[in-house]
């Protein structure tokens, strides 16, 4: 295994096909493993309305197989090749992926031009996935204590148009009532090659790779590209404050989502520092302050886009949120005014030098764990290339980290993490207690 | 759902060829004075290193749940010269990581720092590991912390069903003791930790792997200076041999309301290293371990029953635990139970055909593959398998064992372990709407909610 040889970084290529298709690729041999991803600009905030938790149920059809390659096949022949798959619909994309041994590239490249064109959409498959897809639900969200908090519910009370603030899963009657028609509208509509990237991570050649990208998603058909809804909307001007009652949680928590700077903004950069230091680890203000010294919470946690995603996930609008647990005896509310004081503290006199140092130091630490991986690569090559069309920021990362100051962090702080800029969601155990 | 022959009309479907050998050259080994074993192995992949330190605990020591937990979580509590924020920000400017896992075996410290702070790493770990100081005042934050999580896993039907089919399998041995209860956690002192800190943190058995963007020569010679000082008991412990076994009623733990059930079935098999342990492996692959195994393709792509279907093995040093699992809503509680039971027959009595062997065969040899491409990958699967007494040539001749197993073989090794008559079956939901129609399918016993023991 041969040390990398560039202090540039990983190697990084970015080419686009005739028919629109945007190509990412970064070649790492350090193991004889490859990454493929499909990254589809079309996540939870297009979904039409009676449609809910629609591109979510679309994913499993993606795994249904082709006219090509029926559905029985199809993950028969990822695992036959030593390989893994998977799929993640979020905010702003749906991503498709294997990670494999390295000679399975072009098997991987032929399966997923296949299902960007010939994907089989039957009734018999879509009320199956119906089906699975209501199990999903039920195990994630209605049968486990604290389900979907606080992903799945902050957003429905801190957004105030549909895109946004919308049942992301789906409600059952919406899944109920899709329809074939739904979904070949959807596929002719959004999964075009013109709104995908695809990215190569991995043990290949560069040019050997290129040539069988085009190989395979050359012949694949132009769509007419589809233009993005409108997401935005106004941010909120005072705090809103929503409550839930969750018949298996055994103890309160609560949620604080604040709209948080959008990306490529001055102050985006800076919050994904904040992050850090308020919430990362023992040593990070909330844990150290609010969890040992005031004695106020037993758990914190936060960031740009939690708990599912990170500062670069988002197009639109989005949360920066924490999650707390309160010591027993301690409820709710106070744990909410105990965070806004410790976030004032921060807008008022920013991180001190050690605690920028050091949240700068992890950054740079999870950048490397993750190019380390295939799929922690390719993850970040995906979102910043299709949702950002700025792939290069990956190894860029880094250095901007490096020269942001505290006076930054603190600006940034102030500038969007206060209370009229937020929305509270309180999670309390069913029966008498209070918030 | 009957798998389909390779129809021609695959034909245009480029194959890749075979699953590449892997290579992870020769480790550098040694055994420090005072018996802590260290393995090194260079991948300068990124510019990181990765360290795991384990010690025998849980089984092998013998406690109380509640000592043992609590010694996972006082750990990071601080040592004699720094505070646990102090630890924090130690590790945060090593631009690393840490954190500590218990198994039925083992604890666990995992960290890891880029590779230039590669010597401080050693120091910071080392002296957490050997001189915490347990300071009262944190360790009851501790004890309330581990409560609240205790009380919302024990809401939580997929935990409720493991620790349920732990105890029923293996009884009054450690590995069926369940999460300890709020009294035994308030009541463990400071000096109990203490004593069981030194109990367990004895270099005897205690073993290093370091894995990274490392000068492997250099780096045993930083291990020793800093791990050689380290005192102990000279004594290694053992586990208790296991006496597993087999509840032939399911045990249906009835929490009304709930709008799934969790089915989990297990039993005793072979531990890591046994002949018979990578045929299962494969089978469990056939089973219940991708996309594409029977139990996903009957109870999720054909029936709808289930979104959650897998099978699961726990590695343990005396044997492993296999099983699967799969959650169902109420209504088709009956007829999923069945069809697992028809699968898990027929894999016991019906040879698979080779080419769905072959297909589990490079799955698993891939994984293996993938799993060790990073740092991290490499490091915990190394220090795992070293906690089993076994070395990295376990890794490395793992996809040739695999591609030794025939079909009767596997099918031997299922009706020896998998078979539903081995099978243990638990299950949490609504008893008032499921257990009826299951009742007329294999006997039940129904149980209202579990209290914990105050063990």
């Amino acid at each position: 295994m041969a040390k990398r040889t560039s202090s540039a970084g990983p190697h990084l290529r970015r080419v686009r096909l005739k028919n629109g298709l945007d190509v990412v690729l970064s070649s790492e041999r350090s193991s004889p493993t490859v990454a493929v991803g499909v990254y589809y600009r079309a996540g939870f905030r297009l979904e039409e309305e009676g449609r809910t938790g629609f591109a979510h149920l679309f994913e499993h059809l993606m795994f249904q197989g082709t006219s090509k390659v029926p559905k029985a096949d199809f993950g028969q022949l990822i695992t036959g090749a030593g390989g893994v798959l998977n799929g993640s619909t979020r905010h702003d994309y749906t991503n498709y992926f294997e990670i494999l041994p390295a000679p399975a590239l072009e098997m991987a490249c032929f399966i997923e031009a296949d299902r960007m064109q010939n994907l089989d959409i039957n009734q018999e498959t879509l009320q199956n996935q119906i089906d699975v897809v209501k199990e999903e639900v039920r195990g994630n969200v209605l049968n486990q204590p604290y389900g979907g908090f606080s992903w799945l519910w902050l957003s429905q009370y801190a957004f105030s148009t549909y895109p946004n603030a919308h049942n992301f899963y789906g409600e059952f009657a919406d899944l109920e009532a899709a329809t074939v028609a739904d979904a070949r509208g959807f596929y002719e509509t959004w999964y075009g090659p013109g709104n995908a990237t695809l990215v190569l991570v991995g043990d290949f050649e560069e040019e050997q790779a290129l040539e069988v990208v085009e190989r395979y998603f050359g012949p694949v058909p132009a769509r007419r590209a589809p233009t993005q809804p409108e997401m935005d909307e106004p941010i909120p001007s005072s705090r809103a404050e929503h409550e839930r009652r969750d018949p298996l949680a055994p103890n309160p928590r609560v949620a604080i989502g604040y709209r948080t700077a959008p990306f490529g903004s001055p102050d985006h950069l800076p919050l994904v520092l904040a992050a850090r230091i308020l919430t990362d680890g023992r040593s990070s203000r909330l844990q150290r302050r609010l969890i040992r010294e005031r004695e106020v919470l037993l758990q914190v946690d936060g960031g740009p886009h939690f708990p599912i995603g990170d500062a670069f996930e988002f197009k639109g609008p989005a949360l920066f949120t924490f999650e707390a647990m309160p010591r027993p005896g301690v409820t709710t509310k106070e744990a909410v005014a105990a965070i806004d004081e410790q976030l004032a503290e921060v807008a008022e006199a920013g991180p001190n030098p050690d605690e920028l140092l050091r949240a700068k130091r992890r950054e740079l630490g999870s950048y490397h764990a993750s190019t380390d991986s295939r799929v922690g690569r390719m993850r970040e090559l995906g979102v910043l290339a299709s949702v950002h069309d700025q792939p290069e920021l990956a190894d860029q990362l880094p250095e901007l980290l490096s020269k942001i100051t505290a006076k930054q962090v603190q600006q940034a702080v102030a500038r969007w993490l206060f209370p009229e800029h937020s929305t509270v969601l309180h999670w309390l155990p069913e029966g008498e207690g209070e918030r | 759902m009957s798998r389909p022959g390779r129809s021609s009309e695959l034909a245009e479907v480029p194959r890749p060829g075979p699953v590449p050998r892997l290579r992870l050259g020769r480790p550098t080994q040694t055994v420090l004075a005072n018996g802590v074993e260290v393995v090194v192995v260079a991948r300068p992949s990124v510019p990181r290193v990765e360290l795991r330190l384990t010690v025998p605990a849980g089984a092998a020591v013998g406690t109380s749940a509640a000592a043992s937990e609590l010694l996972r979580s006082g750990i990071l509590l601080g040592t004699k010269k720094l505070n646990q924020e102090e630890v924090s920000e130690s590790i945060q400017r090593l631009g690393g990581s840490l954190q500590i896992q218990q198994d039925q075996d083992r604890l666990h410290l995992s960290a890891s720092a880029l590779a230039e702070a590669e010597e401080d790493l050693y120091q910071l770990i080392c002296s957490i590991a050997t001189q915490p100081a347990f300071p009262s005042e944190e360790l009851e934050t501790e004890r309330v912390k581990l409560i609240e999580g205790l009380r919302i896993a024990r809401a939580t039907p997929q935990f409720l069903a493991g620790e349920q089919l732990q105890q029923l399998i293996y009884g009054s041995h450690p590995y069926g003791r369940p999460e300890p209860g709020e009294t035994a956690i308030h009541k463990t002192t400071r000096r109990q930790l203490q004593s069981l800190h030194r109990a367990t943190f004895r270099p005897i058995a205690a073993q290093l792997t370091v894995v990274g963007d490392v000068n492997p020569r250099r780096t045993v010679a930083w291990l020793s200076r800093v791990f050689g000082t380290w005192a102990g008991p000279r004594r290694a412990l053992k586990v208790p041999r296991v006496r597993p076994k087999v509840q032939p009623q399911i045990t249906f733990i009835d929490r009304p309301g709930l709008v799934q059930t969790v089915i989990l079935i297990g039993a005793s098999g072979p531990p890591v290293g046994h002949p018979d342990q990578i045929p299962l492996a494969l089978a469990s692959a056939v089973l219940g371990g991708s996309f594409s195994s029977r139990l996903m393709a009957n109870l999720r792509e054909d029936k709808g029953y289930a979104y959650r279907v897998h099978t699961m093995s726990e590695a343990h040093l005396r044997d492993s635990l296999l099983g699967a699992e799969l959650d169902v809503r109420t209504e088709v509680t009956a007829p999923a139970f069945v069809e697992l039971a028809y699968e898990l027959g027929r894999l016991a009595t019906v040879e698979v055909e080779p080419e769905e062997l072959q297909e589990s065969q490079n799955y698993l040899a891939g994984v293996r593959v993938i799993v060790l491409q990073t740092q991290a990958g490499l490091a915990s699967s190394l220090s795992q398998v070293r906690g089993y007494g076994l070395d990295h040539r376990y890794l490395e001749e793992y996809s040739d064992r695999l591609a030794a197993v025939t079909p009767a073989e596997l099918r031997r090794v299922v009706a020896r372990y998998l078979a539903p008559a081995n099978l243990t079956t638990v299950m949490v939901g609504d008893a008032g709407q499921a257990a009826e129609e299951l009742s007329r399918v294999a006997p039940v016993r129904v149980q209202g909610r579990p209290r914990p023991k105050g063990a």
